[in-house]
């Protein structure tokens, strides 16, 4: 569970976010959609605890993540903006490095990157060193180790950028089964198509603000468009963003 | 307790990845192997030639002397002939072979030489020479001084002959006794092994803390890294701890190799006596650098934080060395007597220490608890300003 209360950042003196307030409830898939820009990356970071707002507040389960940073961490697994692995250690290891670093040890955590290893069909490349790894690879370890402890709150930032249609599919069935399991799941993308594909609740971005939020259904009543296209063009004003 | 415990855990698991990692690159092993052989192949490679140079002056080896007019002075032939110097027929252009280098020096006596000798004139004799050419400096040394000797004999004996001492024209008497010996002209290097242990505690963990900062950056791994619920100062500790035995090895290394150049490799064959360096020393001065190691690794430290990628925090960090070698270059060649005060500055103070160590002098206890204790409060400050750089959030983005 997800909640961002009027959030306010800048950067020096650009302002990034503008009072940006929404919901995300467990077992549902969240979208935050908007153009480049619009402030997605910043309100995530916000939500990781990498950034503090200058105003408003976030909170995953009801902590703070300001004044509560490491009791938010633990309950949260990120796919940020940059998924860097170590070339020089394995998928496994890497996966690893992070169960590590929840405290998880010895047969739990062996069982559990197991599990993600099935899961995510990594057999064939986990005990390869990441160097040289495909990019549909590398999302799948950066996946497992930000899901290795079991968190309730998954948050993506752009998940399907730069996957092949065939990972984009099967990174779809699995965001779907992680809000079947019960989890909170935020997803962020300037992709409009990925969105209505994906989200059972919307939050349209635009230049920090929140221009639109709701069902799909409920974005086609407030805007009075027949669908999901002219809804997201009419609520940020622009064709950006749209995939051609 | 727990949260000590569990503090310590994180630390612990960063800094053996961290270590794993690093031990899996090649980059990270060679530089802090290489750095720790630079120091004693250098020092050793420099005492043999200087050493050489030295000892090959002892045995006056025979001058050879193109003499053109050998005809004209039998008797000033003879002289230099019995003082070791072999007289070899004028070349065809004396000026040419002597530019080009085929002969050292070229004596030309003309056909007026004894007629102006035994007229009591001074007697002309004409010397061809390259004061520029290094190599030839020390003939032309040997073949001025006995020619002007055999003129101060051949004075004295004018003299003498019209009844008047020599001493007359001799008010000086001039006593040279230089107690320079090839081993004090080689022991000036041996000053400068505390530069190259400096050297060393700044380059032996020098890619593993880039590879974990800068790296990390560069690679797009830090950002995923920090969401982890991991205080930053415990990702600091773990990663500094991380470079720490890539130091401590190259530390060990270069004075093994010290050890095995200096009192192995029998560098009596070029030098003519055998150098030794205490092992004890050596171990001493591992327990002097211990301070500075953890100094470096901290300084490198907030340097990569300000850089974005390995190749910019390569060329800042590279510079770091250099700030405390200032001082342990000019020691090699202006040694001070160690202070208390100099004792106060972090790394000039050891490298005093070191210097002491090697010439096995007496060593303050004092001196050596205040520079550790200065040495380490300097370390922690830094390792908490690197901890301070590290909470700002500007360090998602490699700001600066």
């Amino acid at each position: 569970m997800i909640r961002v209360t009027n959030l306010h950042k800048s950067f020096n003196s650009i302002k990034a976010l503008s009072g940006v307030s929404f919901e995300a409830p467990d077992g549902c898939i969240t979208g935050l959609l908007g153009p480049n820009g619009a402030g997605k990356t910043t309100t995530l970071r916000i939500l990781y605890a990498l950034l503090h707002p200058d105003q408003g507040k976030a909170e995953v389960d009801g902590y703070d993540t300001q004044k509560q940073s490491i009791q938010v961490q633990q309950r949260i697994g990120a796919l940020p903006d940059s998924i860097g692995l170590y070339p020089r250690l394995t998928a496994r290891e890497n996966i690893r490095y992070y169960g590590q670093l929840h405290g998880l040890r010895g047969s739990e955590l062996e069982a559990q990157i197991d599990r993600l290893v099935q899961l995510l069909d990594m057999q064939d490349f986990e005990n390869r060193r990441t160097e040289g790894f495909s990019s549909g690879q590398r999302v799948k370890v950066a996946i497992a180790r930000a899901l290795v402890h079991q968190p309730k709150n998954v948050l993506l930032d752009e998940p399907t950028n730069g996957l092949d249609v065939m990972s984009t599919r099967a990174m779809r069935s699995f965001i779907r089964q992680l809000r079947d399991e019960g989890k909170c799941v935020l997803l962020s993308s300037h992709i409009m198509q990925e969105i209505a594909a994906l989200c059972d609740h919307i939050v349209i971005l635009s230049r920090g603000v929140v221009v639109a939020q709701g069902a799909p259904e409920d974005l086609l009543n407030q805007t009075r468009q027949a669908n999901l296209e002219d809804a997201f063009v009419a609520a940020i004003g622009s064709e950006e963003g749209l995939e051609r | 307790m727990n949260a000590v415990r569990d503090s310590l855990n994180r630390i612990g698991v960063v800094l053996l990845k961290e270590t794993l990692d690093n031990l899996r690159d090649r980059r990270s092993i060679f530089s802090a192997l290489a750095s720790s052989l630079i120091g004693p192949v250098l020092l050793l490679v420099m005492i043999v030639i200087v050493g050489r140079t030295f000892f090959r002056d002892q045995i006056e080896n025979k001058v050879q002397l193109a003499v053109q007019g050998a005809e004209n002075a039998p008797t000033l032939l003879s002289y230099l002939r019995q003082r070791n110097i072999e007289i070899i027929p004028p070349p065809a252009d004396p000026a040419e072979a002597v530019r080009n280098g085929d002969l050292n020096i070229v004596l030309v006596i003309p056909p007026t030489y004894g007629e102006d000798f035994s007229k009591g004139k001074p007697a002309t004799l004409q010397l061809i020479l390259d004061s520029s050419r290094q190599s030839a400096v020390a003939d032309i040394q040997r073949v001025m001084d006995l020619l002007e000797s055999y003129s101060d004999t051949m004075a004295s004996l004018r003299l003498m002959a019209r009844g008047i001492s020599p001493e007359v024209i001799t008010p000086l008497a001039m006593e040279r006794l230089d107690v320079s010996t090839p081993q004090t002209q080689v022991l000036v290097f041996l000053n400068m092994l505390p530069y190259f242990v400096i050297l060393v505690v700044f380059v032996g963990g020098m890619y593993v803390i880039i590879d974990t900062t800068a790296g990390e950056r560069e690679r797009g791994s830090l950002e995923p890294l920090l969401i982890n619920p991991v205080h930053r100062w415990e990702f600091v500790l773990g990663k500094l701890g991380a470079s720490l035995p890539f130091a401590l090895l190259a530390l060990v290394a270069t004075l093994a190799a010290f050890a095995i150049c200096f009192n192995v490799f029998p560098v009596e064959e070029y030098v003519g006596f055998q150098l030794s360096l205490d092992v004890k020393a050596l171990v001493g001065i591992f327990f002097i650098s211990l301070p500075m190691v953890l100094l470096a690794s901290a300084l490198q430290m907030i340097v990569t934080t300000f850089t974005r990628s390995f190749k910019e925090a390569q060329t800042y960090v590279g510079f770091l060395p250099l700030i405390p070698a200032l001082p342990g270059i000019g020691l090699a060649f202006m040694p001070v007597k160690a202070t208390l005060w100099m004792m106060l500055i972090p790394t000039f103070g050891q490298q005093l220490l070191i210097n002491q160590m090697l010439r096995s002098e007496p060593i303050s206890s004092l001196n050596v608890a205040v520079s550790t204790a200065i040495t380490l409060a300097a370390a922690v400050i830094l390792i908490l300003i690197a901890i301070h750089l590290y909470q700002r959030e500007r360090i998602i983005f490699g700001a600066r």
